[in-house]
């Protein structure tokens, strides 16, 4: 009977250690994006910084983006047309490939290509810079971690997420098209002319949006991450994992709930 | 909040500081700092020795006591008010936390680049200037994943003096290093002290580099930086030594009376 007590106690003692963890994180996490978006309004501001992390995430994301966007509109032509000729209604390939592209799928892919590779990258760098003391270095020399390290890079995610979303964008559809004119034997014209009337401005308003948020995500998780590590290369690996997934399942939260949010301010009317 | 220092007032002070985080890390910790002198903390791994700079620093906050650096309590600033008292402080950590993406000049140089007012050329005179000081004169374009470990930390101490810093401290600076690269870098911290008369805590668990610098003294003679050492450590004067065990302190005095003390955990920590 007490084996099972202590058994209990030591349960909900580490139950309550986790929570209180997470809530830490949580509260640490707020914190976090609240001081990096003021210091994105307020002096200092490094310029080298903002121009090396877009650079880098924007430049370097580049070649991902086109060819995640390419196929992307390929396959999407390809599925539609498959389920259109159910209704004879093969013509609106283009029409179906640039809504989904811009609402939804290039903004959402787009986002977690860019976590795979810079969010994850963001949490190696500064979480080795805390086991290695930089971070400290840093404070010590005069310099704030969060103007210097945390700021750009939310700044380059926010400019740079909706960038390379409408290359991606903008690539789906011309895969799409292609698509459409060699294997689904649709004209090149009247892909385009589908294409064209397609677009309204709750498409626009949702399709910059999102990426934009996505953008904040994936760079403000990535340094959250990165500067909680603990526990040597050990915990840098750990961190790494831990950014990438709590970002992927951020972005996809955010997209659900401002898409419901978007759909309610600007409805729909095509 | 910040009062302007007295001449006579220690320049860093501990009074009865404590902080714990799942167990006791230092307990009613006292100790006081004089201006140009030095203060080389011993004690085993564990005993709350970086801890202590950690607190000067304000990168720690304690649980209860007051710290005092150069007239200003430490304790309730903020990131922004400690700013300045940062700046009167250069720091050498342990594996010298050299910044990995930028070259050896603008490491030093990082400090003088934040303060607006400074020109480029004036910089890189100074930057020079310490990597002059500190013989690694021709390594200005070298990224820090081309030094060894007692270039590293060279680069380090360049860093911290490059802004002309009153207090400096040193993180284990010798720790990992040979004898002879460690003596360069003992060498360095007495040529600090003696030749610009800097306030100084040396955090160490090696004994010889820690005598090495009580017992060493550096002067200038035509130009050229003269190094002697005392062996009668009886005749010593302004450098200390503080002991810790388990968080608290367990000696405080002078290298004669560090060496003839009876406390026989510290004549095992000696032999």
């Amino acid at each position: 009977m007490r084996k099972t007590r202590y058994l209990v106690a030591g349960v909900a003692r580490r139950l309550s250690y986790r929570l209180k963890g997470s809530v830490l994180a949580v509260q640490d996490y707020v914190v976090l994006c609240g001081r990096g978006l003021h210091a994105l309004v307020t002096p200092p501001r490094y310029g080298r910084e903002i121009l090396a992390q877009m650079d880098s995430l924007g430049v370097g994301s580049l070649s991902i983006v086109v060819l995640t966007g390419m196929f992307t509109g390929m396959v999407l032509s390809l599925q539609s047309a498959a389920s259109l000729d159910a209704f004879g209604a093969r013509p609106y390939v283009g029409r179906l490939v640039c809504i989904s592209m811009v609402r939804e799928l290039g903004p959402v892919l787009t986002a977690l290509m860019v976590t795979g590779r810079v969010g994850s990258s963001m949490a190696a760098e500064l979480g080795s810079m805390v086991v290695t003391q930089q971070i400290d270095a840093m404070r010590v020399l005069g310099s704030d971690p969060i103007r210097k390290l945390v700021a750009p890079r939310i700044l380059a995610g926010m400019v740079m997420v909706p960038i390379l979303t409408i290359i991606s964008d903008t690539l789906g559809i011309f895969g799409g098209g292609l698509i459409s004119i060699f294997s689904l034997q649709l004209s090149w014209m009247y892909y385009w002319r589908s294409v064209g009337s397609a677009l309204v401005l709750n498409d626009l308003v949702m399709g910059l949006s999102k990426p934009m948020a996505f953008g904040f995500i994936l760079a403000s998780v990535g340094c959250h991450t990165g500067l909680r590590t603990t526990g040597g290369t050990q915990g840098v690996g750990a961190s790494t994992t831990r950014s990438v997934v709590a970002a992927s399942v951020m972005i996809l939260a955010a997209d659900f709930f401002i898409t419901k949010l978007l759909l309610i301010l600007f409805p729909v009317n095509r | 909040m910040s009062e302007p220092p007295l001449r006579d007032e220690p320049v860093i002070s501990f009074r009865d500081v404590h902080l714990a985080f799942d167990r006791p890390i230092l307990s009613g910790v006292s100790f006081e700092l004089n201006r140009g002198s030095t203060k080389i903390v011993l004690g085993g791994s564990g005993s709350g020795k970086t801890t202590i700079l950690r607190l000067i620093l304000g990168l720690l906050k304690p649980d209860a006591g007051g710290i005092r650096v150069d007239g200003t309590e430490v304790g309730p600033l903020d990131e922004e008010e400690l700013r300045d008292v940062r700046l009167k402080i250069g720091m050498v950590f342990q594996e010298g936390a050299l910044f990995d993406s930028l070259s050896v000049g603008e490491n030093v140089g990082y400090r003088l680049e934040e303060d607006e007012e400074l020109e480029p050329e004036a910089i890189e005179e100074r930057v020079r200037e310490m990597l002059g000081f500190v013989g690694l004169a021709p390594f200005y374009d070298r990224m820090p994943s081309e030094l060894s470990g007692g270039q590293r930390r060279r680069v380090a101490v360049a860093r911290a003096l490059a802004a002309r810093p009153r207090i400096m401290l040193y993180d284990e600076p010798t720790t990992g290093l040979d004898p002879i690269t460690a003596t360069t870098i003992t060498d360095l911290i007495v040529k600090v002290r003696d030749l610009d008369g800097v306030s100084s805590i040396l955090v160490t668990h090696q004994l010889r580099d820690a005598f090495n610098v009580a017992r060493t003294f550096v002067y200038r003679k035509n130009g050229e930086f003269v190094h002697n050492a005392i062996d009668d450590v009886s005749v010593l004067a302004g450098t200390e030594f503080l002991m810790l065990r388990e968080g608290q302190v367990q000696f405080e005095g002078s290298a004669h009376e560090l060496q003839t003390s009876s406390d026989p955990y510290i004549r095992e920590f000696l032999s």
